[in-house]
């Protein structure tokens, strides 16, 4: 009788420890505003990558630093989180809301939802599928003329080595998740070149990454191994360097520009650590996307739709933005976001 | 008398604390107190009530948490999770469980979509064994069919009640362990949806599939009467996904409780020595425990496809933790042979109200998953506690 008395208290404050902890959050989570006068939801897929963290930092502080109230939600790479996550900051009556998606597929359905309930919302970077039937403010670098600048600084090299040996390269490209338009992007500027060179290069060779570092690392030492004369790479993004460099260095093929055995390399984001590479010597171009003008631009654009009570804006603003070669890093080394970050001792923190 | 030391300091003994414990024990608040704490505790209800007392602490802290288009919100949250749940009690109740649940809802979310899609990017297929034979560029297989839809639905059905068949079959016939078959499954058939759409989403699905994920029936407003109800005001109040979910739930609880293979269901979890010495088809009840535990899955498929538009190879990926987590909570026993729909339904309601009081709370994804797993946690050791009292009380 007495075990069941106690076994009857446990049961108690377990139950009591249910409730409360189901609460807990509360005290540790933001405190909510509601005091600010506009309310912006920033619902983001992830922090995976170093352009999604430095975008994230860019616009939180910013709106901060102007008194707007930002409600972050991370929906941790699950489109239906992310939908739920963003119906429940129009149920808190946010003004606007800043997206970026998981994939275009999911931007598309998310944009409608806002669109129905009368909240102006922008798109960042990663912009919604071409059939997207709804408005949104977009904005999105053009991902196929940065590839292709950075891809020709790349053919010129090859171009060079070419002429000396008068052997043909073998390209191989790190594709991304071909649901995101910027991957579809990125992949057809690489064609456009290497299509253009028939004969300086053999057939290309694709890597499925996914987007996940996880998977392009098995995928691309597989392709290495099966293709070791592999001499010519582009990935999709940035964030793949450390994965390809695990997988050429074994091979002895991490090796600096003018050294025997360079593997003539290139990117596209503009990362802090791109920068360190290219100034490191190891790559030879990378696509900059103009990360700060593209937070700043997102963020303008969203206040003046609020501000005018334009709950519909339609609009796609272009980031242009450059490539960053070894031809032209002295004069334009600070143009790039990651080269900013770099020197701040970002790859420090 | 001899004395302890503490006795010596302290002018009590414990013959007088005992004492005072039995008066206090037997003293008619304190009954009362014990009885009430049983009944609230021991209640079927439990869950329901919880959820209630939950809701009225936070609406004191969250202002929007009780408006009409966040318990909107909450609903449309629930539905497809009860859908995908309720096959989840089902194998829990056998002492199983189905880790391939999750699996089950994107290969038939993408093999749905393949047929009746009316919109491919031939950029994004031309690498799938899907293209040139069941996706073209003029989309699906069943594009344009006047009964692309249902026939779709069909297959999505179909593969899911298969599926669980092979569950089944390994774990009654060759008496594998369901963790570890379903563990199989769920990675198989997970890696086999992105093979299929080489990790591309597809869209371009019929507005009649769409409906099923979120299309209302009756909309309702709430407010003054004005010239003109704008869209945002406008609230679900009964829709697809609800009638899907509760005609399942209404089918498996009278199922369960109705008829002889739901007796059977609970005997081979309780005891499945005793069931299989007793008469119970131990194996053909397993086998199509596992069958509707798949075709729940299924179902949950064809509304989060719905409502997000799109076949999705990665759907469900991280929704094995709401789902077990919703039907334990619920109060279905991991050891199996307790449970119910109506249990299910509650917890359901619980961890959808749960997870999006933490939304509103402005959680990162990271400790909201802390505190679910926390709260899987204490639901956990709460039904351990109680199936221990409920067994001495009997």
């Amino acid at each position: 009788m007495k075990g069941n008395a106690r076994k009857l208290v446990v049961l108690a404050v377990l139950t009591v420890m249910l409730v409360l902890s189901a609460g807990v959050p509360y005290y540790t989570g933001q405190e909510a505003a509601a005091q600010d006068d506009i309310t912006i939801c920033f619902a983001f897929q992830d922090l995976e990558t170093e352009f999604w963290v430095a975008g994230h930092r860019a616009i939180t502080e910013t709106l901060r630093d102007m008194d707007i109230e930002v409600i972050e939600v991370n929906g941790n790479q699950d489109a239906n989180r992310q939908y739920e996550q963003v119906i429940d900051c129009i149920a808190q009556g946010v003004d606007g809301i800043i997206l970026i998606p998981q994939d275009g597929e999911s931007a598309v359905t998310i944009v409608g939802e806002a669109n129905d309930n009368d909240v102006p919302i922008a798109v960042f970077n990663r912009p919604p599928s071409d059939d997207n039937p709804n408005d949104a403010i977009v904005v999105v670098a053009d991902n196929e003329i940065i590839t292709q600048q950075a891809v020709e600084y790349m053919a010129e090299q090859a171009q060079l080595q070419f002429e000396e040996t008068g052997d043909k390269l073998q390209p191989l490209i790190l594709v991304g998740d071909l649901g995101d338009p910027n991957a579809v992007g990125r992949r057809q500027g690489f064609y456009n070149v290497i299509e253009a060179n028939p004969d300086l290069f053999e057939d290309p060779i694709e890597v499925a990454t996914e987007w996940d570092a996880a998977t392009a690392l098995a995928n691309f030492e597989a392709a290495m191994v099966a293709n070791p004369e592999v001499n010519f790479i582009f990935t999709s993004s940035d964030f793949l360097y450390p994965t390809i460099r695990s997988v050429l260095e074994p091979m002895d093929k991490w090796v600096p520009v003018g050294e025997e055995g360079h593997v003539i390399l290139g990117g596209l984001d503009g990362d802090a650590t791109a920068c360190m590479l290219m100034l490191e010597g190891y790559v030879d171009a990378t696509g900059v996307q103009d990360l700060f003008y593209e937070a700043e631009i997102t963020m303008d654009a969203l206040l003046a739709a609020i501000e005018d009570e334009n709950y519909w804006p339609n609009e796609i603003i272009p980031d242009p933005g450059f490539a960053l070669t070894q031809g032209n890093i002295e004069e334009r080394e600070m143009d790039m976001w990651g080269c900013v970050l770099y020197d701040e001792g970002f790859l420090d923190e | 008398m001899a004395t302890t030391t503490n006795e010596r300091e302290f002018p009590i003994t414990t013959a007088q604390l005992a004492r005072w414990y039995d008066i206090v024990r037997e003293s008619p608040p304190v009954v009362f107190g014990i009885k009430w704490l049983k009944r609230f505790l021991f209640s079927e209800y439990f869950i329901l009530y919880l959820t209630i007392i939950y809701f009225l602490i936070m609406t004191e802290r969250i202002q929007v948490l009780d408006t009409p288009l966040n318990l909107t919100n909450v609903l449309a949250n629930a539905w497809p999770l009860l859908a995908i749940a309720i096959g989840q009690t089902f194998v829990l109740l056998t002492a199983g469980i189905d880790l391939s649940q999750t699996s089950v809802m994107a290969i038939t979310s993408v093999v749905g979509a393949a047929l009746m899609t009316t919109n491919v990017d031939p950029l994004k297929f031309q690498n799938s064994i899907l293209w040139g034979n069941i996706v073209t560029e003029e989309g699906g297989l069943l594009a344009g069919h006047q009964y692309a839809v249902e026939l779709a639905i069909l297959a999505m059905l179909g593969i899911g009640l298969f599926i669980g068949f092979l569950n089944g079959m390994a774990i009654a016939r060759f008496r594998m362990p369901p963790f570890m078959v379903t563990l199989v499954s769920m990675t198989f058939f997970s890696a086999l949806a992105i093979y299929l759409t080489q990790s591309n989403n597809i869209r371009g699905l019929p507005e009649d599939f769409i409906k099923l994920g979120e299309g209302d029936i009756i909309s309702i407003y709430v407010g003054e009467q004005v010239r003109q109800i704008s869209r945002r005001d406008v609230l679900s109040f009964v829709t697809y996904p609800l009638l899907i979910a509760a005609g399942l739930g209404i089918v498996a609880h009278v199922v369960l409780s109705r008829t002889v293979f739901g007796r059977h269901v609970y005997a081979v979890g309780t005891n499945a020595r005793a069931a299989e010495v007793s008469g119970v088809p131990t194996k053909r009840t397993i086998i199509l425990v596992y069958m509707f535990s798949g075709f729940c899955a299924a179902v949950a498929g064809i509304i989060y496809s719905g409502r997000l538009q799109a076949g999705r190879p990665t759907l469900g990926e991280n929704l094995l933790l709401d789902v077990v987590g919703a039907t334990v909570i619920g109060g279905t026993s991991l050891f199996g042979g307790k449970g119910k729909v109506l249990w299910t339904f509650f917890g359901v309601l619980f961890f959808v109200l749960l997870s999006n009081t933490l939304n509103l709370l402005k959680l990162s994804a990271f400790e909201i998953d802390i505190v679910k797993g926390s709260i899987i946690l204490l639901a956990a050791l709460i039904d351990v506690t109680r199936t221990r009292l409920l067994a001495r009380e009997s």
